[in-house]
């Protein structure tokens, strides 16, 4: 098409400038004629000439001009950075097939740019996708108190938790991608997650109970160990996982449930023991006279209201606990109670050669409180003081007034109570290891001490005690002004 | 010669009974109400048969059956009484001279007579 319109230039050029030069000539050469006509012919062949060399010109001219135009647009695409263009593809000629050539192929083009734009964002918002589930995970594990550690199938460390790093000792920054043996000290944990890893093919869950450390430090775990699976198979591992989760705490429920059973069962037949030994003596006629027999149906009697008020302090407690007995509380006087207590007591410490004081303040603290349960409460603090206190010992009760609250104070000179234990004294059915060879108890007097200050009247229980010199329990009641 | 019976137990009602019922069996009976009393008794005037109960502040009655069996010339044979039959260390029992453990609420006509079938004595019906 170039070529056609070239030839039509050139055509255009000879045919202008030819006509035009002969009608120029024509004028000049003829002798003849008028002037008028030979001026006109003289400008109508310049006139044609200088048309022919511009339309010649121009003709050539146009692809160029079109060419640039594609170039131009083509360049300020570039600048623009911009993709996909249109350019002219009406004309009929090889420039306007290339047009189309070139519009078909940078469609094309286009389309493959903006395919993989959207490819890239899709996996830019996968990846944060991802991210952010990864980061809902790690905040869930961090979150569980149980504590979480995974390795990897070198025994490297992958990831713990903050709970596993408390219960492990290390710091996770410090310890990633280190081999498990140089950050976990016990020998115990790392053999079973060496063995799980060694053996988790076969058995790629296990579930197992960890004791660490020794005594009162003893804490038991249940870990439960999964093998992470790898390979088309699944035939190979690439790391375990391990979780803690503290059963110490159900262990010693579990103990205490069963040293319960053991005691009540105790202290259930010792005074059923005596009732059926007295009666059987009776029935065989072992009794020398009538005052004996009198005297065995006195201590058959005796026994009988032990055994009831041991399996009344059992319900009071559990019914206590449950909220089922009705809680009446008035304003009334401490000193009132300790008296109480005091005149109940006195028989028992004097027959242990235990000396009984009480300190008692002349003004009467009052306590919103209920008296029944409050009774009991106190009673059971100075009789375990009692209880607990050697022969020629003291037990000093006292009362007083400290930060808005009646104190209520029961200082003894006993065997005392060692600090591992102090704590869980007043926990239900708790007996001290050594209060079992100096006395008899169902492990609930103080529970219910706890119960009664603390739950029914808002008030706190505290206590000091040394092994060998004695404890000192002290009751805080809000005080009433 | 009347035979010699050492009677420990921290529950006196309890003592006392079992005393009262080997006494009108004819014989001689010394009781304790702790395991620390009877232990100084046993040293003091070895018995010839001894009843104690399992669970006594200071010293229970397995403690003082061993330590008599270590520091006595003479083995006392001994009954066991208690309340916690089935936690006793069977171990523990075979190395000391007890013949039986009876569980309480225990029948004081059945334990006279186990008493009198171990120390080989005619048992009177």
């Amino acid at each position: 098409m170039i070529e056609l319109r070239r030839a039509a230039a050139v055509i255009l050029l000879f045919l202008g400038v030819g006509v035009g030069l002969h009608l120029l000539i024509t004028p000049l050469r003829d002798t003849g004629g008028s002037s008028a006509v030979k001026a006109v012919t003289l400008a109508c062949g310049l006139a044609l000439a200088v048309l022919g060399l511009i339309g010649g010109y121009l003709v050539a001219r146009i692809p160029k001009e079109r060419l640039n135009g594609v170039a131009n647009y083509l360049e300020a695409m570039t600048r623009r950075g911009a993709v996909g263009l249109m350019i002219s593809e009406s004309e009929a000629d090889s420039l306007g097939r290339l047009g189309q050539a070139v519009n078909r192929y940078l469609t094309l083009v286009k389309d493959q740019i903006e395919r993989s734009h959207i490819t890239a964002q899709e996996r830019q918002i996968q990846v944060k996708v991802m991210e952010a589930e990864k980061r809902h995970i790690e905040s869930v594990i961090h979150a569980i108190s149980d504590g979480v550690v995974v390795t990897g199938a070198f025994g490297d460390l992958l990831m713990a938790n903050s709970a596993a790093e408390g219960i492990l000792g290390f710091r996770f920054e410090r310890a990633v991608r280190k081999p498990i043996e140089e950050v976990i000290a016990d020998k115990t944990f790392l053999a079973l997650v060496r063995e799980m890893r060694e053996t988790g093919l076969f058995t790629p869950h296990r579930s197992v109970e960890w004791v660490q450390g020794e005594g009162h430090e003893a804490r038991t775990w249940r870990v439960i160990l999964n093998t992470v699976l790898d390979g088309r198979k699944h035939d190979r591992i690439s790391g375990v996982v391990a979780v803690l989760h503290d059963v110490t705490k159900e262990k010693e429920i579990a103990r205490l449930k069963s040293d319960f059973v053991s005691n009540v069962s105790h202290e259930l037949k010792a005074p059923l023991a005596s009732i059926k030994a007295y009666i059987e003596m009776l029935l065989d006629g072992e009794v020398r006279d009538e005052a004996q027999s009198r005297e065995f149906f006195q201590i058959i009697e005796a026994e009988t209201d032990r055994l009831n008020r041991l399996i009344e302090n059992i319900l009071n407690l559990s019914r206590l606990e449950s909220g089922l007995v009705p809680v009446n509380k008035t304003d009334l006087a401490v000193t009132e109670i300790l008296r109480e207590v005091c005149d109940v007591i006195t028989p028992q410490a004097a027959q242990k050669n235990v000396r009984l004081e009480a300190d008692l303040a002349p003004v009467f603290f009052r306590v919103h409180a209920d008296r029944d349960m409050l009774y009991q409460a106190v009673l059971n603090v100075v009789s375990n003081a009692v209880k607990y206190t050697p022969e020629g010992g003291q037990v000093r009760i006292a009362t007083f007034l400290a930060d808005g609250s009646v104190v209520v104070e029961v200082a003894d000179t006993g065997y005392g109570v060692p600090p591992e234990e102090l704590q869980k004294i007043f926990e239900k059915f708790y007996r001290a290891r050594a209060s079992g060879q100096v006395a008899a108890g169902t492990g609930l007097g103080l529970a219910l001490v706890k119960h009664v200050v603390e739950a029914i009247h808002g008030g706190r229980v505290a206590v000091e005690s040394q092994v060998g010199k004695g404890s000192t329990f002290r009751l805080y009641l809000p005080a009433v002004r | 010669m009347k035979p010699k019976v050492l009677v420990a137990d921290d529950e006196a009602p309890i003592a006392n009974v079992v005393a009262m019922k080997l006494r009108n069996a004819g014989m001689d009976v010394t009781v304790a109400l702790d395991g620390q009393e009877a232990y100084e008794r046993a040293l003091a005037a070895p018995p010839d048969f001894m009843i104690t109960d399992l669970q006594m502040p200071g010293l229970n009655g397995l403690e003082l059956c061993a330590r008599l069996t270590a520091e006595l010339p003479d083995r006392i044979p001994t009954i066991l009484l208690t309340a916690k039959g089935f936690e006793i260390d069977k171990a523990a029992l075979a190395l000391l001279p007890i013949c039986r453990v009876m569980a309480k609420p225990f029948s004081p006509r059945e334990l006279l007579a186990r008493v009198q079938e171990a120390m080989g004595m005619c048992v009177v019906p």
